[in-house]
């Protein structure tokens, strides 16, 4: 389990501007193997929250607890996938999703057969060996994925992975997300502007208001499992908690 | 057309040197034409080797110097507040100042042979490549980081193989320019001490008043400055292709 426990930041300016408050007293408790979302209004502090559990940036009040131990810093047992994809671009797909399991000394066939694995998992097996600069932005956020799968973290850090995507794409990495996640059934903390997405995926969705940023709502998404596209979208509980969330976010903003 | 661009230019330059030089006909501007066997008489003696080799031997000698201090030094510049904070100050002072202005006193102290010469090119070369290491080290997007540090990539870790590939585009931009300054230098260094070398052909034969042996060596060396840099060139494009495009700039030189 991961606990949030009166998680606060504060940002100070290098230009010694007024300090922004980002976050205030956030806590929540995240239950293994459970897919919690993140929606709220740009700049409430998402990100700042999703890179504190990740331990890329330090809290400036309270702690995150991982199975009851405070965090010291990032772990790969915390895999982020951050929005701007952070692939590294001198290394090809293939060395990409190596590369984590090489920090971790992962024994050289074990590691060839994990990569080969994950190409199939998110069909780029006749992309392996390019540059990210030769991907389109759907192959990249494919390629992030599978890099952090590598190294199979408990849980999974998820800023935007899908907001930079056409439709169709997102739907696409949407649904083959869900089948990782029922399959392996990691915990996930996902970020998201998009409230459909979020009640898509989700079992449970916190809603953020802004400055400074705090846990206005806490949403469990009461839908069946495995989820259908085409059934849930004329479910009446998923469109009445769409409906529901979506006004939340319009008087936050 | 355009391929043949650069040799266009060459031969409209030849030409131009041609014209001038026969519409002077004086002494210290001899054609192209009246330098070519001077050039050839050059190679052919084998006088020149010499000379080319000792001056290839300064360059880099202080150039892996450089590299070997500068690239780790601009690496951890753009890492750590704590090392740009002295390091920056003896960067903004050196910069600007002329490093030939340096080789009397390098010569009082270090003698007039091959020390001095390879102490002031390592001087010279040092600065751009510690400094355009220090921009892409300070300009690699932390995300990298933060994704390798997930993994488990301790701080080492992450300078060897995240941070030096990932300024490595702006780091070669730096080392390009480093070799045009290493040149000059390599040359005012051989003008000032005179010993041997290219620099000191050039001077010694204008002294003499051999000039068309001065422009054959001036030749000699601007051939070998435009082949360095070619050369350089290719490799650092065959070292940077996966990086995304962004305009080329040219070489400032000193
Ligand atoms: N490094 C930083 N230094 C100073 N302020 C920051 C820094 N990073 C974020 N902030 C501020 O903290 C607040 C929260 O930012 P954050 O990026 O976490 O928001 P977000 O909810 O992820 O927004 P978005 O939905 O647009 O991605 C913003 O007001 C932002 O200006
Ligand atoms: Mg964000």
């Amino acid at each position: 389990m991961i606990r949030l426990d009166r998680v606060s930041k504060t940002y100070t300016r290098a230009g010694g501007g007024e300090p922004v408050r980002a976050l205030s007293e956030i806590s929540a408790d995240i239950a293994d193997g459970a897919f919690v979302t993140i929606v709220g209004p740009s700049g409430c502090g998402k990100s700042t929250l999703l890179y504190i559990v990740g331990g890329f940036v330090p809290a400036s009040g309270g702690a995150v607890l991982v199975e009851g131990k405070p965090i010291a810093g990032p772990g790969p047992d915390r895999g982020p996938v951050f929005q701007e994809f952070a692939l590294f671009p001198w290394k090809t797909v293939r060395q990409n999703i190596r590369f984590g399991l090489a920090e971790q000394n992962v024994p050289r066939a074990e590691a060839d057969r994990r990569v080969d694995e994950l190409l199939d998992l998110v069909h780029l097996r006749q992309y392996a060996a390019l540059y990210p600069k030769e991907l389109s932005g759907g192959m990249k956020q494919r390629v992030a994925i599978a890099r952090t799968l590598a190294y199979r973290p408990r849980t999974l850090l998820m800023d935007e992975p899908f907001g930079a995507l056409d439709a169709h794409t997102r739907a696409k990495l949407q649904d083959e997300l869900l089948q990782i996640w029922e399959r392996e059934r990691k915990t996930v903390l996902f970020i998201t502007h998009g409230v459909d997405e979020a009640v898509y995926l989700s079992d449970r969705i916190l809603v953020m208001s802004a400055a400074p940023g705090a846990i206005k709502a806490d949403i469990a998404v009461d839908l069946p499992r495995p989820r259908r596209r085409e059934e849930l979208l004329r479910h009446p509980r998923y469109q009445e908690l769409v409906i529901e969330i979506g006004r939340m976010m319009d008087t936050t903003a | 057309m355009i391929r043949f661009g650069p040799l266009i230019v060459l031969a409209a330059l030849l030409a131009l040197w041609q014209a001038a030089g026969m519409a002077m006909r004086v002494e210290t501007l001899p054609t192209p034409l009246a330098v070519l066997p001077e050039l050839w008489a050059l190679f052919a003696s084998g006088e020149i080797w010499g000379d080319l080799r000792a001056s290839l031997y300064r360059l880099a000698a202080g150039f892996v110097l450089a590299l070997a201090t500068g690239v780790p030094l601009g690496i951890l510049c753009g890492r750590s507040a704590a090392v740009r904070g002295f390091v920056s100050p003896l960067l903004a002072l050196f910069y600007p100042v002329p490093k030939a202005a340096l080789i009397p006193i390098l010569m009082l102290w270090l003698g007039a042979g091959d020390l001095s010469k390879i102490t002031i090119i390592y001087l010279s070369v040092t600065l751009p490549i510690v400094y355009h290491g220090q921009q892409g080290a300070a300009a690699v997007e932390e995300k990298l980081v933060w994704s390798a540090r997930a993994m488990g990539t301790g701080r080492a870790g992450v300078l060897l193989r995240i941070i030096l590939p990932a300024s490595l585009p702006e780091l070669l931009l730096g080392v390009r320019v480093a070799i045009v300054i290493g040149l000059i230098v390599m040359i005012s260094s051989e003008m000032i001490v005179r010993q041997n070398g290219l620099g000191y052909d050039i001077f010694n034969a204008m002294d003499m008043a051999q000039y068309r042996l001065t422009y054959a060596v001036i030749v000699v060396v601007a051939v070998l400055g435009f082949v360095l840099d070619a050369t350089f060139e290719r490799l650092r494009r065959r070292l940077t292709f996966w990086a995304p495009e962004r305009q080329d700039q040219l070489p400032t030189g000193a």
